[in-house]
C-alpha cells in the first residue's frame, strides 16, 4: 500500500515548500465573518433574462465559503477554516448559547463552523446553509438591535488564538455591505479600532469584502480604513496591494455578478502565500547581490494518499504512521545520527559518513547566478524537466533589491532577452542550470490579479538529461496537404488564442474527493463526473468537419501519388504498401488514417450489429479495444467480448 | 540490451613505471593507474555481468600465465582473469599492482596473452572485444611475429588500445625531449601494430584529460504512450482525424545513484577493522573491512497511532488488523473497502485528443509543468506520418501549438498537454509538455514591478523601490555587456544554450565518488571537478569585459546589505498604523485597565505594553505577567492541548526582548521555566515541551542576537540540547 512507501529524501526535500518560519508554523487560517442583516439578506434578482434566479449577498458570501471550504480540503487539506456569522438574532459561542444562563459573552455572533479542519459533516451543514435549507431561515434572521463590531472582532480574536495558535497566516474574511457600522457611536467605534489593533498585535490579517448596494457606494473611509492596516504582520509585501483590489471587487451589480466577483476576488486570496524559499542573493555580477524569495505558482496539485483507517470504533479514524528505524541485525532502535549512507558497487556497499555525504551535495550556498544573457528565443520548446519557480525581490537582506530587480525583469521584457543562471535553491540542493525569465502582471475582467510581475526561473535539462530522438518515419507533407491542415487548425482557436488554466479544472482530482465527499456524507453516487477538459466534439465537427474531409481528401490522394499511385512504384512495392493506408469505405466520408484498423472497426461493428461479437478471433478483439483507447492485455475472451460490447453501447 | 563485452587491460609494472619522469610528481604506474581504474571501475559501476575484464601485469618480478613454460613470455602475469570485476577482486588488484624490482618482459608478449584470454573465454560468441595496454614503452620489446598478431586481432574483431606515459601525439601537442633511443623505437614499433590493427595509440596525457569530461548514460527510450492524436469523436462524427502515433521522452532527469541506509554492525566501531572479512587479501594495508562485514541495513518499521484521550500523551497504538485503506477528507476518515478499491478513479480511455490551438506569440513559456517528449508517427506507417507531417508544418506556418487531452492508458488520469511542431531537416515531430489544471495555479499577489500603488490608491512613478531612468540606462547597458556567446564545434557562433556541454553536478560527482572510494578508501571526498561547475560562474573574460558596466550599475543601485542584527527589527511605526493613519496608540493609552495583561489577550496587550513603555520597570513587569499566564498555560494544559499557544508565547516574547534590548529578562525567565518543566513542577511531566521549545529554538538569546546579551553562543546551545 502506498502509505507504506514515504517518498524519497531527497525528492521531498527539494519541493517542499518552508514549513517553519522561526518558531511559527506555515500553515494558514480563515475565518469568514459574514454579516447577516436585512439588506445582507435581501435578494438581488438577476438581471439576465436567460439565468433568472435570485441571490442575496450573505448566500452569495456563504456559497463562496463553502466554494472555498471545498476547494481547500484538496488543495491545502492541513489548514483550517471557520464561518462566523454575525449580527445574528441569535448568537452561538462553543458552550455558549441562547439558552446558556447568564451573559452571552459575544452577543449576536453565532459561530456557524468552528475553526479548524473541516469535517465532512461540517462541509455538508454549510453547504446546507448556503442553499437555504430547512433550518438556514432560523439562523439567518438579523438582529433588532446593531451588533458591535468590537464584539465581532473580539470574538475573533478567541478564535484565532485559542484554536490557531502560532500559525503563520490567521486572516479574518469580513463579508459586509454596512460602511459605517458605528456611525453615532464613537465610543463603539475606538473600541473596534482598538480591537482591530489587537488582531494586528496578534498577527491577524483582515481582508474586507465590501458589498456595494445598487445606490450605494461602499466607502472604506468611512469606517473599514481605521480597521485594516497597511502591512500584513507576517508578510510586509502583500497588502500595500490590497486597497485597488477591494475597490475591483466591490460588487454592485445583481446577485449572480455579486457572487462571481465575489467568488473571483475571494478565490485570488484562498491561499496564504507561501514561500519556497526566502532571502536567496539573486547574484547579478561578481560581488552585486540582491535577495529574491521563491514561490511555487505552479505545481501539479495531486489527490491526498490514501491513509489507513483504523475501524475498531463507532466511526473510522484516521491514523498516523509512527516509522521507526532498526538495525537489521539486532533491531535495536536506530537514531538518525547514526545512519551512514551507502551505494551499491561491485557486489558491495561503498558507504560514506553522514558529514561526507553532505560535503557531496555540498555546492556552496543557496544562490541565484547570472551568468549571462541570452535572447529569448535560444531557449528551446523542449528544454524542460519540471514546473518553474517564481521570484520576486525582498528588502530583507539588501535595501534596494526592488527596483534593481525591477530594473532587471524591465530590461529583460523590452529585450526579448533571458539570463542563464547557476541556480541553488536550498543549502544542500543539487545546482541546476536554468532560464530565467521577466513575466508580466496579468488581471482579469475584475481587475484581480492572475499572474503577479516577476521572474520566472526554469530548470534547464543538462546534458545527462537529453534523449536521444527515437527512429522515425520521415514523409515530409507537400504544400497542398499542409494547406489543407491549415485551414483546419485556423478553425479550432481557442478563445484568444491563449490557454487558461482556469477553464480546466483536474478532472480526475476533482472526481476523487467529489467521490470522498458522497461516501463521507454516505450521499448518493454523484452520478456522471463533470469533465472540461473533453474536447466539444460537436462545435469541432461543426466548424472544421468540412475542411477535414478536404484535408482527408488530399491526403488519400497524396499519399497514393507517393506511395501507391500507378506509375510512380513498382507493382511489388504497391502491393506491400498497401495494408498502411485507409483502404475501404468512400474517401470523402471517412477521415481515419490508422494503420489498417479502419478495416476492422467496420468488421466489429457489424459483428455487434448481429450479436455475433464473441465470433471474433482474440487479436481482432484486442486490436479494435487498443484503437479505442481501452486496455486489452491480459484479459480473456469472454470478457474482451463484454468490454467490446460495452464500447458499443456507450456510443 | 547491452551488448557483451571482454576487455584486458595489461598495466606495465616494470621498475621503471615507479620512477617519476618528466618533472611529474606521481610515478608513470601511479599516472596509468588513474586512467586504468577510472576505465575498470566504470565497468564495475554498470553492475552488469556481461561487462566483463580481466588484468595482466607486465614486467612482473615473476609469471604466471598459460604459456609460462615459453622464456618468451616470461615477467608477464595474470592477476584477473575474464570475468565480471567485484570489489574483492578490486581490493586484490589495488594489492598486486606495485612496481616490480625488473625491467624485463616483453609488451607484445603481453598482448599475446591478453588475446589468448579472450580467444579462451569469448569462444566464437558475440563479445565486444578490447586489450587495452598501458605502458611507459621503456623495456625491451620484440618484433617478431606482428604480422600474425595483426592478422589474428583483425579476423576476431578485436580493439587494441595502446596508451603510453610520454609518448609523441603531435596532433595533441605532446613531444617528450631528449627521448630514450629505445623507447623511440618502443614507440614506433607499438604505433605501428595498433594501426595496422586499425587501433587506438595514445599519449597518456591525453587521455587522463579525457577522464574529466562525464560520460553520458545513454537510455533507450520506450514508447509511454501508443495510440491515436485524435480531432473529434469518430464514433460520433464522419470528420474525425485519427492519426496513429508513438510518444518517448524528449527529456527525462537522471538521477544520481540512491544511497541505502545502513547502521554500523554492533560490536563495530568506526576505526575498527574486522580480520579475515576476505580470504585472498594478505598484504599489509590491507586490512580495509570488507563494508559488507561492518555495516547492517536499516530497517522500516512502521506503527499506527490514534487519537486516545485516555492514553497517556493522548495516543494510542492500533492494531494492524484494524485497519483498512482509506482516505482524508478534511478531517473525516473515509473508508473504502477493496471492492470499491477504484471508486474515486474517473473512468478514462487512451487517447491524444486535440482541444484547440493557441498562437505561439501569446504563449507563457512559464507554463511548461514537466519534462517534454516527442510525438511520432506510428512505425512503419507511411500514411500516418505523411498526415502529421501535415499537422507539423500546419502548426509551423500558422505559428500555433496545440493544446490537446492526453491519457496515456484506459482509467489513468488525464493531463492537458501542449504540442508544438519539431521541423529539422532530416527530422519531424511534435513536442509535448503538460500545462497547468486550474488546481495547479496559486495565486500569490505581488505588486507591480513598474509602479507603485499607495493606500490612497494614486499610482506614483517615482519611488525608492522603481529603478530611476538612470538605473534602467546602467542596468541595460551591463545586461547588453554580459551577452553570451557559444561556438559550435566548427567554431561559428550559435544562438544556442549549452545544454549539450553542462552535466549534472550532483550525479557525476556522486558517481566519481564512489568509483574513486571503491579504490582509494582512505582518500577523502573530492571536490567537484572543474568541468562539473563550469557554469557556476560568468567567464573570467566576460566578467572583466563588462566590469565597467557593474561598477557604474552597482553605484547607481546603491544596494545596501541589511547588517544582521536589524534584520527583523520591529517595522517602522508609522507601518503600524492602519490605513487612515488613525492613531490608536493614543486610543489605547485611555484604556487603563491594559496595564494588567488579560490572559485571554496576552499577546497584543504584551506587544502594546511593551510599545508603550517609559520605564525597564515597566518591560520587567510586563515579563513578570507574561511569565505567569505562560506556566498558567502550562500547568492546565491537557496532554499537549495548549502548547502551540505556549510556544507563540515564548516565541513573542523572545522577538520582542531582543528588539528591545532586553534579553536577560527573557533568558533569566526561560532558565526558570526549563527548571520547573523538567522539575515537572507545572503539572507533570513536560518533557514533549521542552522538546518542543528545543525544535522551534527557543532557547537562550545569546550574543550574536542581542549585543546586550551575556550567554555565549555556545553557552546558549548547550543550555537548549542538555536535559538538566
Amino acid at each position: 500500500m502506498s502509505d507504506d512507501n514515504p517518498p524519497r529524501e531527497e525528492d521531498a526535500f527539494e519541493e517542499e515548500e518552508l514549513d517553519e518560519t522561526g518558531f511559527i508554523s506555515v500553515k494558514d487560517a480563515v475565518l469568514f465573518a459574514i454579516d447577516v442583516s436585512s439588506s445582507m439578506l435581501t435578494p438581488r434578482p438577476s438581471s439576465d433574462p436567460k439565468k433568472p434566479g435570485e441571490v442575496s449577498p450573505t448566500s452569495a458570501a456563504l456559497k463562496c465559503a463553502y466554494h472555498l471550504m471545498q476547494q481547500r480540503i484538496i488543495s491545502n487539506p492541513h489548514d483550517m477554516i471557520g464561518v462566523l456569522l454575525y449580527g445574528t438574532k441569535s448568537s452561538k459561542f462553543y458552550d455558549e448559547d441562547d439558552e446558556s444562563r447568564g451573559d452571552l459573552s459575544y452577543p449576536h455572533c453565532y459561530l456557524f463552523t468552528d475553526l479548524g479542519i473541516p469535517s465532512a459533516q461540517e462541509v455538508k451543514e454549510l453547504r446546507d446553509l448556503a442553499e437555504d435549507e430547512a433550518g438556514a431561515r432560523e439562523i439567518l434572521m438579523p438582529s433588532e438591535e446593531p451588533v458591535s463590531m468590537a464584539n465581532v472582532l473580539f470574538c475573533a480574536n478567541q478564535i484565532f488564538t485559542s484554536k490557531a495558535p502560532n500559525f503563520l497566516s490567521r486572516r479574518l474574511f469580513i463579508v459586509t455591505d454596512n460602511d459605517n457600522p458605528h456611525e453615532d457611536s464613537k465610543s463603539l467605534r475606538s473600541a473596534a479600532t482598538v480591537r482591530a489593533r489587537d488582531l494586528y498585535d496578534l498577527g491577524v490579517t483582515i481582508e474586507l469584502f465590501p458589498i456595494s448596494g445598487p445606490d450605494h457606494e461602499f466607502d472604506t473611509a468611512k469606517f473599514y480604513d481605521d480597521i485594516i492596516y497597511k502591512t500584513s504582520p507576517s508578510d510586509g509585501e502583500a497588502p500595500a496591494y490590497l486597497k485597488p483590489d477591494t475597490h475591483a471587487s466591490t460588487a454592485k451589480g445583481d446577485g449572480i455578478s455579486l457572487l462571481n466577483s465575489l467568488l473571483s476576488s475571494i478565490n485570488s486570496r484562498s491561499v496564504a502565500r507561501r514561500a519556497l524559499f526566502s532571502n536567496v542573493a539573486l547574484e547579478i555580477g561578481p560581488d552585486f547581490k540582491i535577495s529574491v524569495n521563491g514561490y511555487l505558482l505552479l505545481k501539479r496539485q495531486e489527490p491526498a494518499r490514501s491513509c489507513f483507517v483504523w475501524l475498531g470504533g463507532e466511526t473510522p479514524q484516521i491514523t498516523q504512521g509512527v516509522t521507526t528505524l532498526m538495525a537489521d541485525d539486532t533491531a535495536h532502535t536506530v537514531e538518525k545520527g547514526e545512519i551512514r549512507k551507502a551505494y551499491k558497487f561491485g557486489g558491495e556497499q561503498i558507504s560514506f559518513t553522514t558529514e561526507e555525504q553532505q560535503a557531496l551535495r555540498g555546492f556552496g550556498d543557496p544562490v541565484i547566478r547570472i551568468i549571462g544573457f541570452k535572447p529569448l528565443a535560444a531557449l528551446p520548446f523542449w528544454a524542460n524537466v519540471k514546473h518553474p519557480t517564481f521570484i520576486y525581490p525582498s528588502e530583507e537582506d539588501y535595501v534596494g533589491s526592488t527596483r534593481v530587480f525591477s530594473a532587471l525583469q524591465q530590461k529583460l521584457l523590452e529585450d526579448e532577452k533571458m539570463a542563464l543562471v547557476w541556480f541553488i535553491p536550498r543549502k544542500n540542493a543539487s545546482p541546476v542550470l536554468a532560464a530565467m525569465i521577466a513575466g508580466t502582471e496579468k488581471v482579469d475582467e475584475e481587475g484581480v490579479q492572475k499572474v503577479p510581475p516577476g521572474m520566472w526561473i526554469i530548470p534547464l535539462p543538462f546534458a545527462d538529461d537529453v534523449r536521444q530522438n527515437p527512429e522515425s518515419t520521415l514523409n515530409v507533407a507537400p504544400d497542398s496537404l499542409i494547406d489543407a491542415m491549415r485551414e483546419v487548425v485556423q478553425q479550432l482557436q481557442l478563445p484568444k488564442a491563449v490557454y487558461d488554466p482556469q477553464k480546466y479544472p483536474n478532472p480526475s482530482l476533482q472526481w476523487h474527493y467529489r467521490i470522498l465527499q458522497a461516501l463521507a456524507l454516505d450521499e448518493d453516487h454523484p452520478g456522471t463526473p463533470e469533465d472540461k477538459t473533453v474536447p466539444k466534439y460537436r462545435q469541432i465537427h461543426k466548424r472544421a468537419g468540412d475542411y477535414v474531409l478536404a484535408w482527408s481528401e488530399e491526403l488519400d490522394k497524396q499519399y497514393s501519388t507517393m506511395f501507391g499511385g500507378a506509375g510512380t512504384t513498382t507493382l511489388v512495392k504497391r502491393g506491400a504498401k498497401e495494408p498502411a493506408g485507409d483502404a475501404d469505405g468512400p474517401p470523402a466520408k471517412k477521415a481515419k488514417i490508422e494503420g489498417g484498423t479502419s478495416g476492422i472497426d467496420d468488421e466489429v461493428r457489424r459483428s455487434y450489429e448481429k450479436g455475433a461479437v464473441s465470433k471474433l478471433t482474440v487479436p481482432v478483439l484486442r486490436e479494435f479495444l487498443t484503437a479505442h483507447g481501452r486496455t486489452g492485455a491480459g484479459l480473456k475472451k469472454a470478457e474482451l467480448v463484454e468490454r467490446v460490447e460495452q464500447h458499443f453501447e456507450k456510443y | 540490451m547491452a551488448e557483451k563485452e571482454a576487455t584486458v587491460y595489461i598495466v606495465d609494472v616494470g621498475r621503471s613505471m615507479g620512477e617519476c619522469h618528466n618533472g611529474r610528481p606521481v610515478t608513470d604506474l601511479d599516472w596509468a593507474m588513474r586512467y586504468v581504474w577510472d576505465r575498470i571501475t566504470t565497468t564495475i559501476a554498470t553492475g552488469r555481468k556481461t561487462a566483463t575484464l580481466g588484468v595482466v601485469a607486465l614486467r612482473t618480478d615473476d609469471t604466471v600465465n598459460d604459456l609460462e613454460g615459453d622464456p618468451n613470455f616470461a615477467n608477464i602475469s595474470v592477476l584477473l582473469g575474464l570475468g565480471q570485476a567485484l570489489m574483492p577482486d578490486v581490493r586484490k588488484l589495488r594489492e598486486s599492482i606495485k612496481p616490480s624490482h625488473t625491467n624485463k618482459g616483453d609488451a607484445v608478449s603481453s598482448i599475446v596473452i591478453a588475446m589468448q584470454m579472450i580467444i579462451t573465454f569469448c569462444k566464437k560468441l558475440k563479445y565486444k572485444r578490447k586489450i587495452v595496454l598501458v605502458t611507459n614503452g621503456s623495456g625491451v620489446m620484440s618484433g617478431d611475429g606482428l604480422d600474425q598478431i595483426t592478422e589474428k586481432i583483425k579476423e576476431d574483431n578485436m580493439e587494441l588500445v595502446i596508451i603510453g606515459a610520454d609518448f609523441d601525439d603531435l596532433e595533441y601537442g605532446i613531444k617528450e625531449e631528449d627521448k630514450d633511443s629505445r623507447k623511440a623505437e618502443n614507440e614506433a614499433l607499438l604505433r605501428k601494430l595498433a594501426e595496422d590493427c586499425d587501433g587506438v595509440f595514445g599519449t597518456l596525457q591525453q587521455a587522463i584529460t579525457e577522464l574529466e569530461l562525464p560520460r553520458i548514460k545513454v537510455t533507450k527510450s520506450m514508447p509511454s504512450f501508443k495510440g491515436f492524436l485524435q480531432l473529434g469523436n469518430s464514433n460520433d462524427y464522419d470528420t474525425a482525424v485519427r492519426i496513429p502515433v508513438e510518444r518517448y521522452f524528449r527529456t527525462y532527469v537522471a538521477k544520481p545513484p540512491s544511497a541505502s541506509s545502513f547502521v554500523l554492525r554492533s560490536g563495530a566501531s568506526a576505526g575498527q577493522e574486522e580480520s579475515g572479512s576476505s580470504a585472498t587479501v594478505t598484504a599489509p594495508g590491507a586490512s580495509q573491512p570488507s563494508e559488507e562485514n561492518t555495516l547492517t541495513a536499516v530497517r522500516m518499521s512502521r506503527t499506527y497511532q490514534i487519537k486516545d484521550d485516555s492514553a497517556p500523551g493522548g495516543k494510542g497504538d492500533v492494531e494492524r488488523d484494524d485497519l483498512a485503506k482509506g482516505y482524508e477528507y478534511g478531517r473525516t476518515a473515509v473508508h473504502i473497502s477493496q471492492i470499491d478499491e477504484n471508486i474515486t478513479t474517473l473512468e478514462t480511455f487512451a487517447g491524444l485528443e486535440l482541444i484547440g490551438f493557441v498562437q505561439k506569440n501569446k504563449y507563457d513559456r512559464y507554463l511548461h509543468m514537466s519534462n517534454t517528449n516527442v510525438i511520432i508517427p506510428q512505425r512503419a506507417n507511411d500514411k500516418a506520418a505523411l498526415a502529421l507531417s501535415s499537422f507539423i508544418h500546419a502548426l509551423f506556418e500558422v505559428e500555433s501549438y496545440a493544446v490537446a487531452r492526453l491519457v496515456t492508458k484506459e482509467a489513468k488520469p488525464p493531463f492537458m498537454v501542449l504540442l508544438a511542431p519539431s521541423i529539422e531537416p532530416d527530422y519531424e515531430c511534435l513536442i509535448e509538455t503538460q500545462l497547468p489544471f486550474a488546481e495547479d495555479v496559486r495565486s500569490y499577489r505581488f505588486p507591480p514591478l513598474d509602479k507603485v500603488v499607495t493606500v490612497s490608491g494614486k499610482v506614483v512613478t517615482e519611488h525608492r523601490n522603481l529603478p530611476s531612468h538612470s538605473l534602467q540606462d546602467a542596468m541595460s547597458k551591463y545586461v547588453e555587456s554580459m551577452d553570451l556567446e557559444y561556438k559550435n564545434d566548427d567554431g561559428e557562433l550559435v544562438n544556442t544554450l549549452p545544454i549539450e556541454y553542462s552535466y549534472s553536478p550532483l550525479l557525476h560527482r556522486i558517481e566519481s565518488a564512489v568509483r574513486h572510494r571503491a579504490v582509494y578508501p582512505k582518500d577523502p571526498v573530492l571536490d567537484p571537478s572543474d568541468r562539473l561547475t563550469k557554469f557556476a560562474e560568468p567567464v573570467e573574460e566576460m566578467v572583466n569585459k563588462s566590469q565597467p558596466y557593474l561598477q557604474k550599475l552597482m553605484t547607481i543601485a546603491d544596494v545596501k546589505k541589511v547588517p544582521p542584527k536589524t534584520k527583523g527589527r520591529k517595522r517602522q511605526r508609522e507601518a503600524e498604523k492602519p490605513l487612515s493613519g488613525l492613531d490608536v496608540d493614543a486610543l489605547l493609552n485611555q484604556e487603563p485597565k491594559r496595564a494588567k495583561l488579560s490572559p485571554e489577550n496576552a499577546i497584543p496587550e504584551f506587544k502594546q505594553l511593551l510599545s508603550r513603555a517609559d520605564s525597564v520597570e515597566v518591560i520587567l513587569d510586563a515579563v513578570k505577567q507574561m511569565a505567569g499566564i505562560i506556566e498558567n498555560l502550562i500547568r492546565h494544559s491537557l496532554g499537549d492541548a495548549n502548547y502551540d499557544r505556549v510556544i507563540e508565547g515564548l516565541g513573542t516574547m523572545r522577538d520582542e526582548l531582543v528588539d528591545y534590548e532586553e534579553p536577560a529578562a527573557y533568558n533569566d525567565f526561560l532558565r526558570k521555566l526549563k527548571e520547573k518543566i523538567l522539575g515537572e513542577e507545572l503539572g507533570g511531566d513536560r518533557k514533549e515541551l521542552w522538546w518542543l521549545i528545543r525544535r522551534k529554538k527557543l532557547g537562550l538569546i545569546d550574543k550574536e542576537m542581542s549585543e546586550r546579551s551575556e550567554v555565549e553562543a555556545k553557552e546558549a546551545k548547550e543550555f537548549l540540547s542538555s536535559s538538566e
